[in-house]
């Protein structure tokens, strides 16, 4: 599916990471497999640190952190915020709504909008694609789209498949209406056929959490793991996104009559190295015009991964200068999207620690 | 299929391999091992191919013949 919108723009980027990092030889130990495997696993995935929050710490904790910066920096004015979205897989409870939760917490005016929704690696582009459509409205001029996800205890520790990956974070972006006549152009497509191919199992109402769920047992590759955890089917992933999400940024190309070429940076979300840079290659995209260095130094945070590799890459280069963006997530759901955005003179695109 | 034999091989770590080496075999054999394989059939032979096809062939030959079964 093809969507256009105009006369809406991105006007700041804050990342909000844990300042707790864990390197990968810290766990390997917990690993069944032998160093030298690990340390080829490392190296092929390109794992080395991470970030993940100390105990207790919510996705919510994370996006009160960064949005406390902005109104202490004046960068936000309470009162503008027209509407919250807050796009998650780890909510800080089941109900109510965690943006609720946070208007709460800075007693926000009631006049206004709070949104959760449940989407993972693509999540930074459907909670752009939220924001934009609140943007038609006319009582709505600025949405503050907050994503976060806070993994890092939903993953086993002697699974060696998701847990030297998975790190925690949050991202506070702001949308507001512009008047520069400039377009966005978006492909999204979803297939609910794989909606179990990433999934945390119990917790929910189909298999609601117990002492059974909680039982580790090992599966045929020697990983531990409960039906608590995070279940990642590494094979079936891996085929989906390279078989999916290259004709996806093709369509996305002939929609918004935007070549290869003219695009600065293809910042994509960041499953790991191994997957991106053969993403790269069959999109015939240069390396250093789409960054890879996430899932390195932080850690894949979902769909925070996106404005990470934005804050990180670019920075204050974007409160400056005009870049035209390719951005795409894909993962839980299964879910796919491309962007096609331009961002120019953000009035703060950055990380902070907490 | 020409250069099968060797890109596997480079997979395994070893110099060379006979298509009746069972995969599990290889010291280096772990999932990685069959992410690299899913890899080389759909950068190289553009077909896809799942972790239990890969066990399911059993040998490097069974490999083989899986890929060019699926190329075809």
């Amino acid at each position: 599916m093809n969507l256009h919108f105009k006369n809406k723009k991105v006007t700041g980027i804050l990342t909000v990471l844990p300042a707790h990092e864990v390197h990968f030889e810290d766990e390997m130990e917990n690993y069944n497999s032998t160093i030298a495997k690990s340390l080829k696993l490392k190296a092929a995935m390109g794992f080395n640190k991470k970030r993940i929050v100390a105990d207790g710490v919510t996705s919510a904790d994370l996006c009160i952190a960064g949005l406390t910066h902005l109104f202490d920096n004046e960068t936000l004015r309470m009162e503008d915020v027209d509407a919250l979205i807050m796009v998650t897989q780890s909510p800080d409870y089941i109900m109510p709504p965690t943006s609720n939760v946070i208007q709460g917490y800075f007693g926000l005016k009631h006049d206004m909008i709070c949104l959760d929704i449940n989407q993972g690696c693509a999540g930074y582009i459907v909670g752009l694609i939220q924001a934009f459509m609140l943007l038609d409205q006319g009582a709505i001029n600025k949405v503050v789209l907050m994503n976060a996800d806070v993994l890092s205890p939903k993953v086993s520790k002697k699974d060696r498949n998701s847990n030297p990956l998975i790190g925690d974070g949050a991202s506070i972006t702001i949308v507001e209406k512009s008047t520069d006549n400039e377009e966005i152009f978006v492909s999204i497509k979803m297939n609910g056929e794989g909606a179990f191919a990433l999934q945390i199992p119990a917790g929910g109402a189909r298999l609601p959490s117990s002492p059974e769920t909680a039982i580790l047992k090992e599966d045929k590759n020697g990983n531990l793991r409960s039906e608590n955890h995070l279940v990642m089917k590494g094979d079936e992933v891996f085929n989906f996104v390279q078989t999916e999400v290259p004709p996806l940024i093709e369509e996305l190309y002939d929609y918004s009559k935007i070549g290869k070429d003219d695009v600065d940076f293809y910042m994509f979300h960041q499953p790991n190295k191994f997957m991106l840079n053969k993403l790269a290659d069959r999109l015939g995209v240069e390396r250093d015009k789409m960054p890879s260095n996430i899932v390195e130094n932080f850690g894949n945070s979902s769909g925070v991964t996106i404005p990470l590799a934005i804050t990180f890459n670019l920075g204050d280069k974007l409160c400056n200068q005009k870049y035209r963006l390719c951005l795409s997530g894909f993962g839980v759901g299964l879910t796919w999207a491309g962007m096609m955005i331009d961002m120019k003179d953000l009035s703060l695109c950055k990380i902070i620690y907490n | 299929m020409e250069n099968f034999d060797v890109e596997i091989a480079e997979i395994l770590e070893v110099d060379s391999v006979n298509m009746e080496d069972h995969l599990t075999s290889f010291d280096c054999w772990d999932s990685l091992t069959i992410l690299s394989i899913i890899a080389l059939a759909s950068e190289t032979y553009h077909v896809t191919i799942s972790a239990s096809d890969v066990n399911g062939a059993a040998s490097v030959g069974g490999l083989k013949s899986l890929i060019q079964t699926k190329v075809k």
